[in-house]
């Protein structure tokens, strides 16, 4: 990429570069009145564009096929309209069942490919031994099951957590805390990521590196 | 120290590592760089052997502009790397924000797509919304989600697209999120009809996409912009992600300090208290 000369990206660029700031002027500075502008600005930009592309769409995949005669779509431009119905209290009966087509579609779909990747390959991926990667695979793979195993088994509310089952669900909820200490991680990390693409915008914007 | 630590303003925190993530793009550190197994699976599932020219390839951007630092410079290495294969690619995605990816990674990889031709051997076919009913949908009829493309030309004129319908039609997918988009592939595209496929994930995704890559659902995987580093380094083209990694690995150990210096301070102040 080259830094942009014409003058629209210019000023698009530096309004961008602007923009940024006045919103890192909240948790570097405080609160204040440009940050505000810019939170709603960004708000409504989105909202706007949101509802520019959601429309178009509705208006490409549904709207134009039905004047060119495929009149079966009707159907879901019918559907999408009764959610709105929501908004009349009197009428809100009708929104229901757009969304009961919807949760019962999306059930459907979801467990028909849910079961095979997400439960059942992953079951066999577990269990099955390591045929190569040496002392190390095998470290993994006991750890991999005995953390699978107990915190399992601390999900086993049917049994007070004691005598036999004392030891495993405590285990158990060790793994259970690494795992999300470690989903938070990779959680702040990503944040992070994005940072540092905004810290190379900015020195970008700047030419103090090459974009 | 417990007490004075406990009492530093936070905003100080916040100025050090604005500014500390800057230092390494003025100047580079270069900390190596070590391919992960699952990386190069990834490169080499959409390279040499792997790739038939005229094979069609979906490239789907389920991130927005503001994970382009994670996904795009794997993205754009993947595009690089099919186009250069011969294969045509079909981009889509499901953010309202999916145009300006796509223009930037006809930036990020303008030699490649200025070499190429749209319609011919690249195709954006611009916003999908629906979730997962939309890409089961996709898999059987993508006329019946896509009419035409991103710039209302019909499918049918569109000569790279002209025998192209189904899942059947596609070699295989490369889903790039920060969500869930490519669970939907996964279970509408890889597991009942065994589309190969592979993801391009951020950092959090890495921990329900490793095990999947495990279980062969995936045949690679490209976590975060660490991920995007390594395909940088596989096809020798160091781009944004290898520059960016620097700055990253600064931010990861100010926070592994911060934690530290955190809980030495509360230890002591415990101590104190005590």
């Amino acid at each position: 990429m080259a830094y942009p000369t014409a003058t629209m990206e210019v000023i698009g660029l530096w309004t961008g570069w602007i923009l940024m700031l006045t919103i890192y002027s909240y948790p570097l500075y405080k609160e204040n009145p440009v940050y505000r502008f810019s939170e709603h600005l960004y708000i409504a930009v989105m909202l706007a564009v949101n509802l520019v592309v959601n429309f178009s769409n509705v208006m490409r995949i549904c709207v134009t096929p039905m004047m060119q005669g495929d009149f079966l779509m009707i159907v879901p431009l019918i559907l999408g309209i009764m959610i709105y119905t929501m908004l009349i209290p009197e009428y809100r009966w009708v929104s229901r069942y757009p969304i009961a087509i919807l949760v019962g579609a999306g059930f459907g779909l979801g467990i028909r490919g849910s079961i095979g990747p997400n439960i059942q390959d992953a079951i066999v991926s577990t269990i099955t031994r390591p045929t190569d990667g040496g002392a190390m695979a095998w470290i993994n793979f006991l750890y991999i099951a005995v953390g699978l195993i107990s915190s399992v088994l601390y999900f086993l509310l049917t049994y007070e957590h004691s005598g036999a089952l004392q030891a495993p669900t405590r285990i158990g909820r060790l793994f259970i805390m690494v795992a999300l200490g470690a989903y938070f991680g990779n959680t702040v990390l990503f944040r992070f990521t994005m940072l540092t693409g905004r810290a190379q915008f900015f020195l970008q914007v700047l030419k103090l590196i090459p974009m | 120290m417990g007490f004075s630590l406990a009492n530093i303003d936070r905003r100080v925190f916040y100025w050090i590592l604005f500014i500390a993530l800057m230092v390494p793009f003025l100047n580079p550190i270069g900390f190596p760089i070590k391919i992960a197994e699952n990386t190069r699976d990834l490169y080499e599932g959409i390279t040499e052997d792997s790739v038939e020219p005229g094979d069609v390839w979906v490239i789907n951007f389920g991130y927005g502009v503001s994970a382009w630092p994670e996904c795009h410079p794997g993205v754009t290495v993947c595009a690089k790397a099919l186009l250069r294969e011969g294969a045509h690619v079909i981009l889509m995605g499901p953010h309202t924000d999916v145009e300006l990816t796509y223009k930037h990674l006809l930036d990020t990889a303008k030699e490649d797509f200025d070499a190429a031709t749209y319609g011919e051997d690249y195709v954006f076919l611009g916003y999908i919304t629906g979730g997962e009913s939309a890409i089961a949908q996709l898999a059987s009829n993508m006329r019946s989600v896509y009419p035409t493309d991103h710039f209302a030309t019909q499918l049918d004129d569109i000569p790279m697209m002209q025998d192209v319908n189904t899942w059947h039609d596609v070699s295989g997918v490369l889903s790039s999120d920060t969500g869930d988009w490519g669970g939907y592939f996964l279970t509408q595209w890889q597991e009942p009809y065994g589309v190969p496929m592979a993801q391009i994930g951020i950092a959090m995704l890495g921990s329900t996409g490793i095990p999947r890559w495990l279980a062969g659902n995936y045949f690679g995987m490209s976590v975060g912009s660490r991920g995007g580093a390594e395909l940088e380094m596989l096809i020798g083209e160091p781009g944004d992600a290898i520059i960016a990694m620097d700055s990253i690995s600064v931010s990861h150990l100010l926070i592994v300090i911060a934690v530290i210096v955190a809980n030495v301070g509360l230890l002591l102040e415990r101590g104190r208290r005590s």
